[in-house]
């Protein structure tokens, strides 16, 4: 699986906090970069991430934006969207 | 539960509801909890152990809950009032052991308080040892969880739970020959302890809010949830009954409803079907393998009407009480694949394991020395995860089997994903859109879950391998 750092390498460098995280759910989780992911699709609830690859999410997130994802907060309850996804990492930073 | 139960929740919830306002909603229910965890708990062979069970399930939440507090922290005034109220409970129901037997709360005659109250000095003895040892003590929340993961492990198999019943007969002098692992059902124990373990993980990783023991024990022994969930996560519990106000009256139909719809469902269709479903003792005897099919039908309807049934009654009654417990079913028999059905029934008890047991053991082998490859660690975590909930319902090889039978489902599934993604046109587009495709890939599901109960219902593997063989026309 490619790190975050080759992806960075590939050109996600300076992309915003939403942009790196729709490439790295389309590319590493979905194989389908031409996907097109809206803010408020549902991404847990709905099955597209499955409990494995949000594990993944998680490191990724870890990884790049230096924040802690606690195994707790790995639900849809917590967050569920893009959108969503990017006020709890805001809020934890 | 019975109907009359349920009744009477009902009308205490109804009167919480309306009454108990603020902290006295939460004293009435942790009061009434305690006292349910005493009413509802069935007679054993063991003499007063339908009382000493409730105790120490009282006993368990207030060890916890001392191992959970911040450290050094003082012991409030408001918190010493909740452990004399959480003692005084079982030495009241001890002094009220003559009444007449109408009046007692607990199955059997209750022990003579001399008895209680030496139980109650020594709790208390243990637990000021422990708040003065939890000051300088990290360890305290790993002997809570050791005692909690001992206990279950002992209660949930067949051969430790007998030998424990024979050391308890002895005590009592009774029978030894007779001890059975059935002598110790606890009530509510398995989901008490799911609770209590819940709140020493996030302890352990500074995630626990600081409680009172007034709302922590509150939590743990919520009555509508005592006997079958959910498993609520306490931070939630918390924020909910610190919001509730008076009870109003759309709040009250729609828990009312929640309740007929749950009573409808448990006692006329799970009761009804149970009069057919599959069993350990009609398994035996159908021959006719079209009869098989329909008794194995109806064993996997009346356990979703059974167990939603209840849950729908525990809903509504806490939602009348001034909780909104989470839900725990969605539909589970309508889902296209395992995955969904697997996120659609048992909700809360599937996001525990994931949250406690398989998002750590996923993490920890994808960053550690040695990093399977990603198959690998799904294969691993996904089975181990569904084993360990197959064998929270027993420790016996049936229970396992089931496990391996939905973590292996699991994992092709997941398998069957990941290739669809890699092979967007394997399958015709058509017929990836088809209607007849979804129905198909239901119908698939469900026999799959409803097959994977025959090792769930029939202990025997032996004869639970004669029943798949039966069902196939062998």
């Amino acid at each position: 699986m490619k790190r975050s750092t080759d992806l960075d390498r590939e050109g996600s460098l300076g992309k915003s906090m939403k942009e790196k995280i729709k490439q790295f759910i389309v590319t590493e989780i979905l194989k389908d970069p031409q996907r097109a992911l809206a803010d408020d699709e549902a991404l847990i609830s709905s099955g597209l991430i499955d409990s494995f690859s949000l594990v993944d999410l998680a490191l990724y997130i870890e990884d790049t934006f230096g924040v802690r994802v606690e195994d707790t907060d790995l639900s849809a309850a917590v967050f569920d969207t893009i959108s969503e996804l990017i006020t709890f990492i805001e809020k934890s930073k | 539960m019975d109907l009359i139960q349920i009744l009477i929740f009902i009308t205490i919830s109804v009167l919480i509801g309306f009454l108990a306002r603020g902290r006295w909603r939460s004293w009435a229910i942790l009061g009434i909890s305690s006292l349910a965890l005493f009413w509802l708990q069935p007679a054993s062979a063991i003499r007063h152990l339908d009382f000493w069970f409730p105790t120490l399930a009282m006993f368990l939440t207030a060890l916890t809950w001392i191992a959970v507090r911040p450290r050094g922290q003082a012991i409030s005034r408001e918190d010493l009032y909740t452990f004399g109220g959480m003692t005084a409970i079982p030495i009241l129901i001890s002094l009220l052991r003559n009444l007449d037997r109408a009046f007692l709360i607990t199955a059997t005659r209750p022990p003579q308080p001399v008895g209680v109250l030496f139980a109650a000095l020594l709790a208390g003895v243990i637990l000021v040892i422990l708040v003065r040892a939890s000051k300088q003590n990290l360890l305290l929340t790993r002997l809570a969880v050791l005692l909690i993961l001992g206990l279950f492990i002992v209660l949930k198999s067949d051969s430790l739970g007998q030998n424990l019943s024979r050391g308890l007969r002895s005590w009592t002098q009774q029978p030894a020959e007779l001890a059975s692992a059935l002598d110790l059902s606890w009530l509510g124990f398995s989901y008490i302890a799911f609770r209590l373990l819940h709140t020493l993980r996030d302890a352990q990783t500074g995630k626990l809010p600081e409680l009172s023991l007034r709302a922590f024990a509150g939590y743990v022994l919520f009555f509508p949830a005592l006997t079958a969930g959910p498993i609520d996560r306490v931070e939630r519990f918390q924020k909910d009954l610190g919001q509730a106000g008076r009870l109003s009256a759309e709040e009250a139909i729609a828990g009312g409803t929640r309740i007929v719809v749950g009573v409808f469902k448990k006692f006329v269709l799970a009761d009804g079907l149970a009069l057919i479903a599959l069993n350990n003792s009609n398994a035996a005897q159908v021959q006719s393998s079209a009869w098989l099919w329909v008794i194995t039908y109806a064993f996997s309807l009346r356990l979703y009407f059974d167990f939603s049934g209840y849950t729908d009654v525990a809903i509504g009654m806490a939602q009348i009480a001034g909780v909104r417990l989470p839900e725990n079913f969605d539909r589970p028999y309508t889902r296209l694949n395992i995955t969904a059905f697997w996120n659609s029934w048992h909700i809360t008890l599937a996001q525990w394991f994931r949250t406690y047991f398989f998002n750590p053991l996923t993490r920890a082998l994808r960053r550690g020395r040695i990093r399977p490859p990603a198959p690998v660690v799904i294969f691993v975590t996904q089975v181990s995860t569904m084993v360990l909930i197959g064998l929270w319902h027993g420790i016996a090889w049936n229970f396992l089997l089931w496990g391996l039978w939905h973590g292996v489902g699991l994992f092709i599934h997941n398998r069957w994903v990941n290739f669809q993604r890699a092979n967007p046109d394997f399958l015709p587009r058509p017929l990836q859109k088809a209607r007849a495709m979804n129905i198909l890939s239901g119908l698939l599901t469900f026999h799959f879950v409803t097959l994977g109960w025959i090792w769930f219902v029939i202990r025997d593997v032996e004869q639970a391998w004669a029943t798949f063989a039966r069902l196939f026309g062998g």
